[in-house]
């Protein structure tokens, strides 16, 4: 199926105009020089972000106002793409989020204020779905998923098994997607957010001290790295690691990262990185003239912004050294 | 300050054993004083150790969680949190030091699933930080501690105020009780000598009387 990209035309320039009005890393380096948090925030209400920062009263409520623009923007974009099905599997780690969200209240038998209104399945159909015990309505993997889930969970009681399970459906869900609707740059980013993701784990897992059977179930298929490789990983020095990866696309990030990670403990870098490689690759459909990409791209790069004024205010509220935040400032896209 | 009492033989006999009594249990809560204030010292210093021990370490992994929190949305890091692995089971027992019942810990954490790897990490690995394991592991590594600490240093105030209570009472036997006994004794033994006197010239002065009379 051939698709006529001239249908992208509106979308794209309508994207095109809201990325100038994404901050810039000047604007984050004012917000990290700022003295307290509150001049942070004087510092971000001068950008988009002020009408909404206006009925802000407390500082420590400023994620209400992260949420509701993530919110925004996602319908803003589904809402001018021509094909919002595209943009809805960029939502589908929000469903997959509230029915781990559902799932663990239903076990403890609480209801949760966590669900994110953000997501391509209506949040009360999947509420329903975990209260009735009825996924008839949900997506087949994630019907299959829920059913594992329930199984499982009456056994073992695990609560991290619910998260596992459903890390696992939602990426093969969205490389399936992405290949039956022919989306070979979505794909692409997945298949890169699988890598990046399995090495985080990896290093995590290894960091555990848990086994490579353990192992071996969490890693994510499907990426670019073979599986069985990288849990035989878990037994060598991270150095050959290192040097595994030396020829692939990883290699950079991996090798600074990781060795900081060895050498520090902290895996700040290699987050820092991970992020910054997956927005160095949309950067590239960032100037497709007719395409989804630009439109994954402006969702991305509203992602990272909103986790840099995250770090940014956190730390500024309490009172982080300036270096130690601006160490974690992801790349902003523009 | 003498205690107001007749004179009377019965009553210093009285006033005596009561005295012996006192001096008595002045040695006693002394002794326990002095005994309750040395292992209080041993449960201070061990207390003050265990304090600094584990606010460097809480320090430690508030910070690395603040760090976690930076980086993660506040649903994805409560939803990462919200079912834990563990549970903890916990039986208080009294103990006695020095007849101060002190609580004593015993706590049994339990894997809430039965997996067969023990993790304390009750989330995926996808949408979550590697911060946040680091301080997850500090933490349930401190627990034990922190359970410990609390059991002393519950102890230390109990203990405190056990040894309060003696001193003020040893003080009391010591300055009030002890001193207004022994005066009353003195007034009573005084006064009865005094009456004796009065009552053997009274009897040689009958005596002269009577024989100046034959």
């Amino acid at each position: 199926m051939l698709i006529d990209d001239t249908i992208y035309g509106y979308a794209v320039a309508r994207v095109k105009a809201l990325e100038t009005h994404l901050l810039e890393q000047g604007q984050f380096e004012r917000m990290i020089n700022a003295s307290t948090g509150e001049e942070a925030l004087k510092v971000l209400s001068e950008s988009g972000y002020a009408a909404a920062l206006a009925e802000l009263d407390d500082i420590h409520n400023f994620e209400t106002v992260l949420a509701d623009e993530l919110r925004y923007v996602f319908n803003l974009v589904m809402k001018i793409s021509p094909l919002p099905e595209l943009i809805g599997m960029l939502a589908l780690r929000y469903d997959i989020h509230n029915l781990k969200v559902l799932f663990k209240a239903r076990f403890l038998g609480i209801t949760s204020d966590l669900l994110i209104p953000v997501g391509s399945v209506e949040l009360a159909k999947l509420e329903n779905a975990v209260t009735e015990d009825d996924f008839l309505l949900l997506p087949e993997k994630l019907r299959r998923a829920a059913n594992q889930i329930i199984e499982d969970f009456m056994v073992n009681r695990d609560p991290q098994i619910v998260d596992l399970i459903l890390d696992r459906v939602l990426y093969d869900q969205l490389i399936e997607e992405a290949r039956e609707r022919q989306a070979p740059f979505l794909e692409g980013l997945f298949v890169r957010q699988i890598d990046l993701t399995n090495l985080k784990t990896l290093i995590r897992v290894k960091q555990m001290g848990l086994s490579r059977d353990f192992l071996s179930r969490v890693l994510l298929p499907k990426g670019t790295l073979a599986v069985e490789k990288l849990a035989a990983m878990i037994e060598e020095p991270l150095e050959s690691l290192i040097s595994m990866l030396d020829i692939s696309d990883y290699a950079d990030l991996v090798g600074e990262g990781v060795r900081e990670w060895s050498e520090k403990g902290s895996a700040s870098l290699l987050e820092k990185l991970s992020d910054n490689y997956i927005t160095a690759y949309l950067r590239e459909g960032k100037w497709v003239p007719f395409g989804v990409e630009p439109l994954v791209g402006y969702l991305w790069a509203k992602e990272i912004e909103i986790k840099n004024i995250r770090i940014v205010l956190v730390g500024k509220i309490n009172q982080l050294p300036a270096e130690s935040i601006r160490e974690r400032i992801r790349d902003v896209y523009v | 300050m003498e205690i107001r009492v007749n004179p009377t033989r019965m009553e210093l006999n009285r006033l005596k054993k009561r005295l012996t009594m006192a001096q008595r249990g002045h040695k006693l809560l002394k002794d326990k004083r002095d005994e309750l204030i040395r292992q209080f010292m041993i449960l201070v210093r061990k207390n003050k150790d265990l304090r600094e021990h584990i606010e460097k370490e809480l320090t430690d992994a508030f910070a690395k969680f603040l760090l976690a929190r930076a980086v993660m949305p506040v649903e994805n890091l409560e939803e990462a949190l919200m079912y834990p692995t563990k549970v903890l089971r916990l039986d208080i027992h009294r103990q006695n030091i020095m007849s101060v019942y002190t609580p004593r810990f015993d706590w049994v954490e339990e894997q809430s699933g039965g997996a067969e790897e023990s993790s304390i990490y009750p989330y995926g690995f996808v949408d979550t930080s590697a911060e946040l394991d680091t301080s997850i592991e500090t933490l349930s590594k401190i627990l034990p501690q922190l359970m410990e600490l609390a059991e002393v240093e519950k102890s230390v105030q109990l203990m405190a105020e056990e040894i309060e209570k003696t001193r003020r009472r040893v003080n009391a036997l010591e300055h009030v009780l002890i001193p207004r006994l022994e005066e009353t004794v003195k007034y009573i033994t005084m006064k009865l000598d005094e009456s004796e006197r009065g009552a053997l010239t009274r009897l040689m002065k009958i005596k002269d009387v009577v024989r100046a009379k034959m």
